[in-house]
C-alpha cells in the first residue's frame, strides 16, 4: 500500500510517512503482553461464571474443589463483598446504579457473571477444579431484548427497579415545535445500531502481586488507562495509591473495551493480598465475549423535519440504550455522546432527544470504537438520504446544501458543542471526484437496465475527539507529558496516555525529535508505568495525540527554554539560541550540543541563575476544547441478486483529522477503523436468545472481518488544522468506524432502492439481502 | 429453537399412546438415557450420558408427562443439566389413526438450550436435536415392534 | 481454554494405532476439530492416540483402482498434489475451499471424513465421486465403504469405534468438476457447498454439503428437485429456506462450472 522512506537521520520528521518504531517487536513476537509475566511463586486463577443470565444461587459447593491437589483456595462472593464495588464513572440525574460486586453474591444477572474464584499453582489445577464446583441456581425469566424489557410485565433485570429503567434523559435546543411546523416533509424511521463485541486479539489479562513486606500492590494489566485503573482499584481495595502501582505491558488491541476497571482487575488483587503470593489471570476467548463489555445496542426512533428544497429544519430522537446488567465505566455516558453529535455536519439547530437507558440480562455495553458516534452518525447519515430519496435530491447536494460552512467557526450547535473547524464541502467533493461520481451514476442506470443491482453510498460525518475539556468529562480531560535528556543527550518522552497500537511510540518522536533537532531514534517514548510516568488520564476518545500531543508539545517549549539557560551559561553569552541539537551563540558561532548541555545540567558545576540542575521538564495540558474531525466515505457495492451477498467494488474514504504527523498511521488507523465499521454494516451480530443465553458466543459464529474480506480502501486526506492544539491535530483513531458503516448501508439501499426498499438494519446478511430480493420481486 | 414433525408408528392408536407414556420405553428410546427413576405422578428424575462423536457429556435431569389425553395428545417435558450446558424441551405430541395398526404422530414444540453447547455449538445444534428426535423414533417403532 | 486432563501416546505405526484405539484410545489427527472441542471441554477423551506421527500415511498414489489418498494426507497436501489436480481436480479443488492456510495444514482427509461434520466440505466431494473409504480395525481388519453409505447422520459414520479411516480411493476422472461453496463468515464452514461433476451433455451428479445432517447425493444432476424436500440444517447464520435456496443457486453454478470443463 503505502511506500515508506527510510527515516532521515534529523530534519523535519512531523508529516512524514514513516514506518512505526514499535512494529518490529510486535511483528516479530518479541513484545511482552501480561501472559508473558512470570513471576516467582505465581498462582493462577480460574473463574467460574454463570451459565444462566438470570438467576438466585440457593448454593456453592466448592469442597471438591478444595480437595483437588493443586488448589490453594476458592473465594466465593461472601468473601469479597467489602471489595468494590466495580465503579461507575458515569454521573446522570436520576442515575439509577446497582451494586456491582466482583462476585455475584446471591443473584446472577447475565451469562458469564462471575460467581466464584479457584486459585492454584497451575493454570490447569485451576481450571479443573473450577470445574468441580457445584453452585445451585434457581433459574428465573430473564430479559434479553431492550424494547421487550421496556414493555409492562416483563422479568426485573434488578427486582428492585421492575421498569429496568436506569435512567432517562432529555436534551433538547432550539424549537423543534416550530420546525415540524414549518416542515414541508418529514421522514422518520426506525435505525438499530446493534451489540457488538470489540474482539481484540488480546484477550484482557491481570497479574497481581500483593509484597506483604511492603503492603504494597503491583498491577499488570491490559488496560487503556493505567492512571486511572490505579486510583480506582485502589479505592475499591482501601490501598493508598502510593502503595499501589498499575503496569501496563504491550496491549493486543483496545478498541474501548479495555477503558474500564473490571471486577477481575479488584479480585486478582484481593486474591494475591489474601494469599501473599502473585495472581495471574488471562481470560478465555469464551470469557472475552461475556465478561467484557460489549459495544452499541441502540434503537432509535427518528423524525427529519425539512423544506421541499431540501433543507433540514429539525430532528427528533428517541433512543433505547441496551446498558446490559450493570453500570461498567462509562456505560450510561455512551448514547448521551450520541445525543451531542446528532446533527451531524449540518446547520440545523432544532434538535430533541430522549434516552432510555434500559437494563438487560446481557453483558454490559460501553465503549466500543467510536462510542456513541458511530451510532449517530450512522443515524443522520441514513435518515439524511432517506430524505433525499423521499425528496428526489442527490445525495450528495442535499449534503452540500446543509453543511455548516467554514466562515461560520467557531459554530455553536443545537446540542451546546462548539464545532472548532471545518470544510465540510472537501472531502465530499474529493471523495466524489476520486470516485468519479458523476461517471458511477452513469453506470449506475446502465447496470439497471441489465438487470443489476449496483449501489453507490456517500456518508459524511463530524466526530468528536480529543476528549476532552476536564468539565466535560468524567475525571479529568487533560494530559500530561514529561521530557528527559539523560546525560548523553539521548531523550525519553513519559506520556500520561497509554497508547496501546495507535502509533505514538513513532508519532511523539517525530514530534519531539524536529522539537529539538534530533534523530527518530534519539527518542523512546515510554508509558504504562505508574510508578515511572507522571499520573495521566489514557488513550481513548482518539485523544492519544490530540491531547497528548500537545501537552508533549509543550513539555517540550519547556525544555528548550531550560537547555537555552544551560547554553547561555556553557557559551558565557546570553545571544543564544537552540537549533538543531545544539545551542548557538548567535556571536561567536561556538556551539554546546545537547549531550553536553545535558550532561553540564547533571554535573551542575555551573548552574545557570535560578535553575535547578537536571534536564526534565513536566507539562499537563487542559485542552480548552473537543476537536471535530470530520470527512466523507464513497462505496460502490454490487450485489448478487441469486444469493445476496455484498460486493464491495470501491471504499473511497477521504478523511480530514487536521494535521498529519504521519501518513502512514493514519491510513492504518483509517484501515483499520473501517475494517470494524464493514463488520458491523454486514458480518457481526451479537445474538442472545429469548433466555439471554449468549448464541454468538466464539469467533466461529461471531463473524469479524478478516484480512480476505476486507476491500481495497483508497485512503485520501484534507487537512484542516484544528485551532484547538499548537499541532493542529484532530485525532484520528474512530473515523474510519465512524464514517464507515452508514457508507455501506447507504450504498446497499440505493442498490436495493429500485425495489422499493428504504432502510435496512445492519449486519447486512445476504441472507437478509435475499429475503429483500424475494419481496420486491413479489410485489 | 423450534421443532416440527410428523412420524408413522406401525401401531395402533392406544398401543403408541401406551408406549410412549411407559419409562420403561422412554428409557431405551431417548438418545443416551441411562436411567429414569419415578419421582411423581408420571415425572421421573432423569440420567443421561450424551455421545455424539467425540461430543460427550453427562446430563441429569427430569422427564414430565403433562396434559394427558389418552389416546390423542400430551405434552412431553425433559430438562437436563450437564457441564457442557443445559436443555430444556418441550413438545406436544399428537396422535391420530392412520389406518390399522398405524399412527401419525405429530410433534411441535421448543428447545432452549443453554452454556457452552448453546454460546459454541450453534451450527451443530439444529441438526443434533433433529438427529435425536429421529433416534427417537426409530428406537421407538424398534422397541414397539413386539407390542402390537 | 484448558482441556481436561487426558493421557497421551504418539501411534508408532498404524497396527500400533489399532491396537491403542481397540483399547478405548480416541483417534488425534490434525486436530482441528478434536483439540478444538476438547478445550471447550465438549469432548473429553480419557486417552488419545496420535496418528500424527505414523511414518508414509500421508501418502497420495495411483494404481487401477483410482487414486489412494492416505488418512494423513492433509488438505493442503491434497490441494496441492499433483497427481490429484490432474487425475481427481475435484478433490484437490474441494481442500483448497477448507477453512485458511493454518487449518489446511494441519487437518487431514482422515480427521476430516471421520468426524464427518455436517458442514465439511469434502464428504460432499467424495458422494459426489463415489468415493470408497477404507476402514481398518485390529478385531476385523480392512473393510471398504461407498461415501454415501459412510456418511450416516452429523457425526457420525459407518466406522465402528475401534476403526480407523486408513485410505480413501477417488477414481480417476472423466467428468469436468466444480466445487461451489458459501462461506459462513465467522467459521469459514460451509452453508451449502456443492460438488458437481457433469458431462458435456449436461448430465452428472452432485454432493452437497451443510444442507442436512449428511452429505446429500443427487445422481442426477438435471433434477434439483431432491433439494426441496430434504430436511434442511437452521441455525444463527442461515434458515432452512435460505440454505435451501442456496443450495439450488450453488448447485446450478457448479454444474455449469463443472460443465464447462468437461
Ligand atoms: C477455524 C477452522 C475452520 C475450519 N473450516 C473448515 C471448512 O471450511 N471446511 C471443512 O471441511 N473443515 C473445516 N475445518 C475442520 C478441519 O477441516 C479439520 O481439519 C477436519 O475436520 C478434521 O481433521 P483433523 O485431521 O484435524 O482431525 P482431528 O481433529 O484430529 O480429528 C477429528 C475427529 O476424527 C477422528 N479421527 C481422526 N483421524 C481419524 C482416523 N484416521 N480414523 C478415525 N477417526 C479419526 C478424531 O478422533 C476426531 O473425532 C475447520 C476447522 C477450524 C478450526
Amino acid at each position: 500500500m503505502a511506500t515508506t522512506a527510510a527515516p532521515p537521520a534529523t530534519g523535519k520528521l512531523v508529516g512524514k510517512r514513516l514506518r512505526r518504531k514499535e512494529d518490529p517487536r510486535l511483528i516479530t513476537g518479541t513484545a511482552t503482553y501480561v501472559d508473558d509475566i512470570k513471576l516467582p511463586g505465581m498462582h493462577h486463577a480460574c473463574i467460574v461464571r454463570s451459565p444462566y443470565a438470570a438467576a438466585r444461587i440457593k448454593s456453592i459447593d466448592a469442597k471438591a474443589a478444595l480437595e483437588t491437589p493443586g488448589v490453594v483456595a476458592v473465594y466465593t462472593g461472601a468473601d469479597t463483598k467489602e471489595v468494590g464495588p466495580v465503579p461507575c464513572g458515569a454521573s446522570l440525574p436520576g442515575l439509577r446504579v446497582p451494586h456491582h460486586y466482583i462476585l455475584a453474591t446471591d443473584r446472577v444477572y447475565f451469562v458469564g457473571h462471575p460467581v466464584a474464584v479457584v486459585v492454584a499453582g497451575d493454570k490447569y489445577v485451576a481450571r479443573d477444579a473450577a470445574d468441580s464446583i457445584e453452585v445451585d441456581y434457581d433459574v428465573l425469566p430473564a430479559a434479553a431484548d431492550p424494547e421487550k424489557a421496556l414493555t409492562p410485565g416483563a422479568p426485573a433485570v434488578h427486582p428492585e427497579w421492575p421498569d429496568n429503567t436506569a435512567f432517562t434523559y432529555h436534551q433538547e435546543g432550539g424549537d423543534i415545535a416550530q420546525a415540524f411546523a414549518e416542515a414541508d416533509v418529514i421522514v422518520k424511521q426506525r435505525i438499530t445500531s446493534q451489540r457488538l463485541i470489540p474482539t481484540p486479539m488480546e484477550t484482557r489479562g491481570v497479574v497481581a502481586d500483593w509484597k506483604p513486606g511492603d503492603k504494597a500492590l503491583t498491577l499488570y494489566s491490559s488496560t487503556q488507562i493505567p492512571h486511572l485503573l490505579r486510583s480506582l482499584v485502589a479505592g475499591m481495595l482501601g490501598l493508598a495509591e502510593n502503595k499501589t502501582r498499575v503496569v501496563t505491558p504491550e496491549v493486543g488491541g483496545g478498541f474501548g473495551c479495555k477503558l474500564n476497571v473490571y471486577a477481575e482487575e479488584a479480585l486478582m488483587s484481593f486474591v494475591s493480598m489474601k494469599l501473599g503470593k502473585p495472581v495471574k489471570w488471562i481470560e478465555s476467548r469464551r470469557e472475552n465475549y461475556v465478561a467484557t463489555i460489549h459495544g452499541r445496542g441502540h434503537v432509535d426512533y427518528l423524525e427529519i423535519a425539512a423544506k421541499k428544497d431540501g433543507t433540514i429544519l429539525g430532528l427528533k430522537l428517541k433512543l433505547i440504550q441496551d446498558l446490559g446488567a450493570y453500570h461498567q465505566l462509562l456505560t450510561p455516558v455512551i448514547p448521551t455522546l450520541s445525543v451531542l453529535m446528532m446533527p451531524g455536519l449540518y446547520r440545523f439547530r432544532n434538535v430533541t432527544a430522549d434516552i432510555v437507558g434500559v437494563f438487560t440480562n446481557c453483558v454490559p455495553t460501553d465503549a466500543y470504537r467510536g462510542a456513541g458516534r458511530p451510532e449517530a452518525t450512522h443515524a443522520i447519515e441514513r435518515m439524511v438520504d432517506m430524505l433525499a430519496a423521499e425528496l428526489k435530491l442527490d445525495p450528495a447536494d442535499i449534503r452540500l446544501k446543509n453543511f455548516i460552512q467554514p466562515e461560520e467557526f467557531p459554530f455553536a450547535t443545537a446540542t451546546g458543542l462548539t464545532y472548532d473547524s471545518g470544510q465540510y464541502d472537501l472531502p465530499l467533493r474529493k471523495a466524489l471526484e476520486i470516485g468519479g461520481y458523476a461517471a458511477l451514476r452513469a453506470e449506475q442506470q446502465t447496470a439497471r437496465v441489465a438487470g443489476k443491482l449496483m449501489g453507490i453510498g456517500i456518508a459524511t460525518y463530524g466526530e468528536i475527539c480529543a476528549f476532552g475539556p476536564s468539565p466535560a468529562t468524567p475525571a479529568g480531560g487533560w494530559e500530561s507529558a514529561t521530557v528527559k535528556v539523560d546525560p548523553d543527550g539521548k531523550v525519553t518522552v513519559l506520556t500520561g496516555s497509554c497508547h496501546h497500537g495507535q502509533g505514538e511510540e513513532t508519532t511523539f518522536a517525530q514530534i519531539a525529535a524536529d522539537e529539538l533537532g534530533i534523530g527518530l531514534d534519539d527518542v523512546v517514548v515510554f508509558r504504562g508505568d505508574t510508578a515511572i510516568v507522571q499520573y495521566g488520564i489514557g488513550t481513548f476518545g482518539s485523544r492519544g495525540t490530540a491531547v497528548g500531543g500537545p501537552a508533549l508539545y509543550y513539555a517540550l517549549q519547556n525544555l528548550k527554554k531550560k537547555l537555552k539557560r544551560y547554553g547561555e551559561s556553557a557559551l558565557g553569552s546570553d545571544d543564544v539560541r537552540y537549533e538543531a541539537g545544539q545551542c548557538i551563540c548567535n556571536k561567536t558561532g561556538k556551539t554546546a550540543s545537547l549531550a553536553q548541555l545535558a550532561g553540564a545540567s547533571y554535573r551542575a558545576l555551573k548552574l545557570p541563575p535560578d535553575e535547578e540542575p537536571g534536564m526534565q521538564t513536566t507539562f499537563f495540558w487542559e485542552p480548552p476544547n473537543f476537536t471535530f474531525p470530520f470527512g466523507a466515505h464513497l462505496v460502490v457495492t454490487e450485489i448478487d441478486r441469486d444469493t445476496g451477498r455484498i460486493e464491495i467494488k470501491r471504499y473511497v474514504a477521504v478523511d480530514d483529522c487536521g494535521k498529519i504527523i504521519n501518513p502512514l498511521i493514519v491510513d492504518g488507523q483509517v484501515h483499520g477503523g473501517v475494517a470494524q465499521g464493514l463488520g458491523q454494516a454486514l458480518y457481526e451480530q451479537v445474538v442472545y436468545d429469548d433466555n439471554g443465553q449468549l448464541l454468538s458466543g466464539e469467533l466461529t459464529d461471531y463473524a469479524i472481518p478478516k484480512a480476505t474480506m476486507m476491500p481495497w480502501v483508497e485512503s485520501h486526506h484534507t487537512e484542516t488544522p484544528s485551532p484547538v492544539n499548537p499541532l493542529g491535530v484532530k485525532g484520528v483513531g474512530e473515523a474510519g468506524t465512524i464514517g464507515c458503516s452508514p457508507a455501506v448501508v447507504n450504498s446497499v439501499v440505493d442498490a436495493l432502492s429500485s425495489l422499493g426498499v428504504r432502510h435496512l438494519d445492519m449486519p447486512l446478511t445476504p441472507e437478509k439481502i435475499w429475503n429483500v430480493i424475494q419481496q420486491g420481486a413479489r410485489a | 429453537m423450534k421443532i416440527a414433525g410428523t412420524q408413522t408408528l406401525p401401531l395402533s392408536r392406544e398401543c403408541a399412546y401406551r408406549a410412549m407414556q411407559n419409562p420403561d420405553v422412554l428409557v431405551q428410546c431417548m438418545p443416551g438415557c441411562e436411567s429414569l427413576e419415578a419421582t411423581g405422578a408420571q415425572e421421573y428424575a432423569m440420567k443421561m450420558k450424551m455421545a455424539l462423536a467425540a461430543i460427550s457429556g453427562q446430563f441429569q435431569g427430569k422427564v414430565k408427562i403433562a396434559d394427558a389425553a389418552p389416546p390423542e395428545r400430551f405434552k412431553l417435558i425433559v430438562e437436563g443439566t450437564g457441564k457442557i450446558g443445559f436443555m430444556k424441551g418441550e413438545g406436544a405430541l399428537e396422535l391420530t389413526e392412520a389406518g390399522e395398526a398405524s399412527t401419525q404422530v405429530t410433534y411441535e414444540g421448543d428447545v432452549q438450550v443453554g452454556g457452552t453447547i448453546a454460546a459454541v455449538g450453534q451450527r451443530l445444534i439444529d441438526t443434533t436435536a433433529k438427529m435425536m428426535i429421529r433416534k427417537f423414533f426409530d428406537k421407538l417403532v424398534e422397541v414397539t415392534a413386539g407390542m402390537r | 481454554m484448558i482441556p481436561h486432563s487426558f493421557d497421551y501416546a504418539a501411534a508408532t505405526s498404524f497396527a500400533d494405532a489399532l491396537e491403542q484405539v481397540a483399547a478405548g484410545a480416541k483417534p488425534l489427527s490434525g486436530g482441528m476439530s478434536l483439540i478444538p472441542m476438547m478445550k471447550l471441554r465438549l469432548a473429553a477423551p480419557e486417552r488419545v492416540v496420535d496418528l500424527g506421527r505414523i511414518q508414509g500415511l500421508n501418502y497420495i498414489h495411483q494404481d487401477q483402482a483410482g487414486i489412494h489418498v492416505g488418512a494423513l494426507a492433509t488438505h493442503f497436501e491434497v490441494e496441492t498434489s499433483a497427481l490429484l489436480r490432474a487425475g481427481c481436480p475435484l478433490l484437490s479443488e474441494t481442500a483448497g475451499w477448507i477453512g485458511d492456510v493454518q487449518i489446511r495444514n494441519r487437518g487431514t482427509i482422515g480427521g476430516s471424513v471421520a468426524h464427518a461434520d455436517p458442514s465439511a466440505d469434502y464428504p460432499a466431494a467424495l458422494v459426489a465421486l463415489d468415493a470408497r473409504i477404507v476402514v481398518a480395525s485390529k478385531r476385523g481388519g480392512e473393510r471398504t465403504v461407498g461415501a454415501n453409505d459412510f456418511f450416516v447422520d452429523a457425526l457420525t459414520t459407518a466406522a465402528e469405534p475401534d476403526e480407523l479411516v486408513k485410505e480413501i480411493i477417488v477414481p480417476v476422472e472423466t467428468m469436468g468438476t466444480s466445487y461451489q461453496k458459501l462461506l459462513q463468515p465467522a467459521s469459514g464452514f460451509a452453508i451449502v457447498g456443492v460438488a458437481a461433476r457433469i458431462g458435456q451433455d449436461g448430465h452428472g451428479r452432485l454432493g452437497v454439503t451443510g444442507l442436512g445432517a449428511r452429505p446429500i447425493l443427487i445422481t442426477d444432476a438435471t433434477d434439483l428437485a431432491a433439494l426441496n424436500t430434504t430436511e434442511a440444517n437452521s441455525d444463527i447464520h442461515a434458515a432452512s429456506a435460505y440454505r435451501r435456496e442456496m443450495a439450488k443457486v450453488y448447485a446450478r453454478r457448479a454444474i455449469a462450472a463443472a460443465r464447462a470443463r468437461a
